[in-house]
Formats: structure tokens, sequence, C-alpha cells
């Protein structure tokens, strides 16, 4: 005889990612490592941003870089001699916990102080997955226009600290970035927000300031 | 988009406690998804029904309920959000009715949960 049951499953996949993050927060805190996820748009400088760090900060530093399909990223990193793990997503359009924990696998956490985690270039699909990090950093640029706050709202809930990236091209671009500032703290009044032009090397001491202000 | 991933994520965890208890067949699937989080509900429907293919789940209906977002602002409000809804689903523009300010905390909307699953086994 057949019959038919219902069953209580109550699963939730993200919840599950959240413990995965836990788990990965637990190996960091263990190995007194502070992570920061990078968070931000294709090609708003998040990599940039890491190298202008590694150059400035005095700590031991190591570097996830996710990445599409390329290793691009890892490889530009690769030269300042500090452990780099370049995790490729395949498909994917965002890193999750499970990929960090594999990241964390082949990194000498005890020999690392601070880990940069650059997440892929996207201001939609990491936001539902927590990674483990201390620290959550979300750059745009004004390259994007000075509607990506509103257009995008969520990401900016979550994060600890936003940088407004390519200052230096906001006339150019027609964007205001006053107004980027007042979208972000409208929609997170607590958050510091920082403009900087990494090209001109404006504005990296204040994230530096930030940054050891949260370790 | 990640909706492939987290469908698969569902069907591999559907599949397990389908075996948990027996089945032979996955007839129905609920699944609860956040207003909120960033995934296409008719996209994951889809998937579903593609991965489902040659699996204990093949031809099951998949049941999508979003939940709807709630939250808790600094101004005391506490409850449903206004969203420009059916505009764009990924991108909730979101606002304390109440205050219209941004100043809150998230407390229902960001789920992917499978509730329950309807299977067919032997007695
Ligand atoms: N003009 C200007 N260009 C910048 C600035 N910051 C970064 N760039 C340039 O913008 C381009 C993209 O920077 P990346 O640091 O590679 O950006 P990314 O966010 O890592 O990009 P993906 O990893 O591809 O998502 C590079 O050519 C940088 O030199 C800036 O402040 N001003
Ligand atoms: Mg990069
Ligand atoms: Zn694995
Ligand atoms: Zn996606
Ligand atoms: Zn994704
Ligand atoms: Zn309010």
């Amino acid at each position: 005889m057949h019959k038919i049951a219902e069953v209580e499953v109550q699963n939730d996949i993200l919840i599950a990612n959240k413990k995965l993050a836990k788990r990965n927060q637990r190996i960091l805190d263990r190995a007194g490592v502070f992570a920061i996820d990078f968070l931000g748009a294709v090609g708003s400088g998040k990599t940039t941003l890491i190298e202008k760090l590694i150059e400035r900060m005095d700590y031991s530093i190591g570097v996830i870089a996710g990445d599409i399909i390329s290793k691009f990223d890892a490889e530009r990193v690769k030269r300042y001699n500090i452990p780099v793990v370049g995790l490729n997503t395949g498909k994917e359009c965002h890193l999750d916990a499970h990929l960090v924990e594999h990241g964390l696998e082949d990194l000498p956490l005890d020999k690392i102080d601070l880990l940069f985690i650059e997440n892929v270039g996207n201001l939609i699909c990491p936001v539902d997955f927590d990674l483990g990090s201390h620290m959550r950093i979300v750059i745009i640029s004004a390259t994007e226009g000075d509607d990506t706050v509103q257009k995008h709202p969520l990401i900016f809930k979550e994060a600890d600290l936003v940088i407004i990236n390519k200052v230096d091209l906001a006339n150019a671009v027609g964007a205001d970035i006053n107004k980027m500032v007042e979208d972000v703290s409208s929609i997170n009044p607590h958050v510091k927000v920082i403009k900087t032009s990494l090209k001109n090397d404006e504005g990296i001491e204040d994230v530096i300031e930030a940054i050891l202000e949260a370790m | 988009m990640h909706e492939l991933s987290m469908a698969d994520a569902i069907i591999k965890t559907v599949i397990d406690a389908a075996e948990k208890n027996n089945a032979i067949e996955v007839l129905e699937v609920t699944i609860e998804i956040g207003e909120l989080t960033l995934l296409n509900p008719e996209q994951i429907k889809f998937i579903l029904e593609v991965l489902s293919e040659d699996t204990i789940l093949e031809g099951a209906k998949f049941d999508i309920e979003i939940i709807p977002a709630k939250i808790e602002c600094s101004c005391g409000y506490e409850g449903g959000v206004a969203s420009d809804d059916g505009l764009d689903h990924y991108n909730p523009i979101i606002s304390c009715p109440s205050c219209g300010k941004g100043d809150f905390k998230i407390i229902d909307g960001r789920e992917c949960n499978i509730k329950n699953i309807k299977i067919e086994k032997e007695e």
C-alpha cells in the first residue's frame, strides 16, 4: 500500500549559510584574524583599495579574491608577496560562507592579522550571504551614477563603512557626490561614509582610520 | 543570478528529507521566500522544475509562499514596509511607512525556507 504523508522540513537555506558564516567567524577569532568583506559594483575600486591598504597598513595581511571566472584580481595582489587565495565562483554572482571556508583552509591564518575578502563585483546578490567577516565595506563610485544608492538600498543597510570612490570623475560624469552621501545616510543613518579618489590617493587615510577603529 | 545555486540547495535538502522518510515520490514542496531576499520566485520555480527531472522530485508541485517584509523602526513603528511593489522584486526600495526614513531593523522578509513536503511512501 502507498500512503501520502506530509513532512515538516523547516530548513532555511539562507540560515544555513548564516550558520556557516558564524563558524567561519569562530575560526577567524580563534586565529586572531580580523576579516573585512569588500563589496561593490564591477569596477568600483575594490581591488585598488585592497592594494592601497596593503601598501599602507603595517599588519600581516591575507587576501581572498572572489572572481566569476578569472584569477586577475588574485594575480594583482600576489605581487605583494602575501598569502592570496583566488576563489573562482564559476557561474556564481557572489561568495558564500561555504566557499570562504575553503578559502580559509588554504591560508596560514595563524600568520595573518587582517584578512581582506574581495566579493564578486555586484551590488545585489552578495547581500543575502554573510561570509563571517567582522566588517563589511561597500565601495561604490561616481561613475556608476548618483542614483546607485537608491537603486540598491539593502546592501547599504548591511554596511559597516561606505566608500564613494572616483570623486575625481564626478564632474566628468555629472554625478552629485553629496546626494550619494545623503542617500546612504537616509538608508543607514549610523554608517560612516568616506569619499575617496583612489587614483589620487585621497581619503585612504580616513579609510584606514575607520578600519583601525573597528578592529 | 544565484537562483540556480539556491534551487540546487533546495533540491538537495528536499531529497535528503524525502529519503529519511522513505519516500518513493515527492508530490509537493512548499517554500517560503522573503520579500526582501534578492531572489526571484518565478526564476526559482522554473529552475526547480528543471532540476527535478530524473530525481525523486520529478513532477512535484512547487508552492512558493512570499513572506512579507516586516520592520522595527527607530520611530516606534513595527509592521510592513512601503515597497514599490510589483516593479522590481529583487530591488525593493524600502522606507518606513510611518516616518519615511530608513533607520529600521528587518525582522521578516529574508527567508528562503523549505517549509514542508508532501510525499508518497510505502505503507
Ligand atoms: N579615475 C579613477 N579611477 C579609479 C579610481 N579607483 C579605481 N580606479 C580605476 O578603476 C578601474 C577598476 O578598478 P578595480 O580596483 O579593478 O575595481 P574592482 O572593483 O576591483 O573591479 P572588479 O573586481 O572587476 O569588480 C581600474 O582601472 C582602476 O585604476 C579612482 O578613484 N579614480
Ligand atoms: Mg577586483
Ligand atoms: Zn566544499
Ligand atoms: Zn545573482
Ligand atoms: Zn549570487
Ligand atoms: Zn519609522
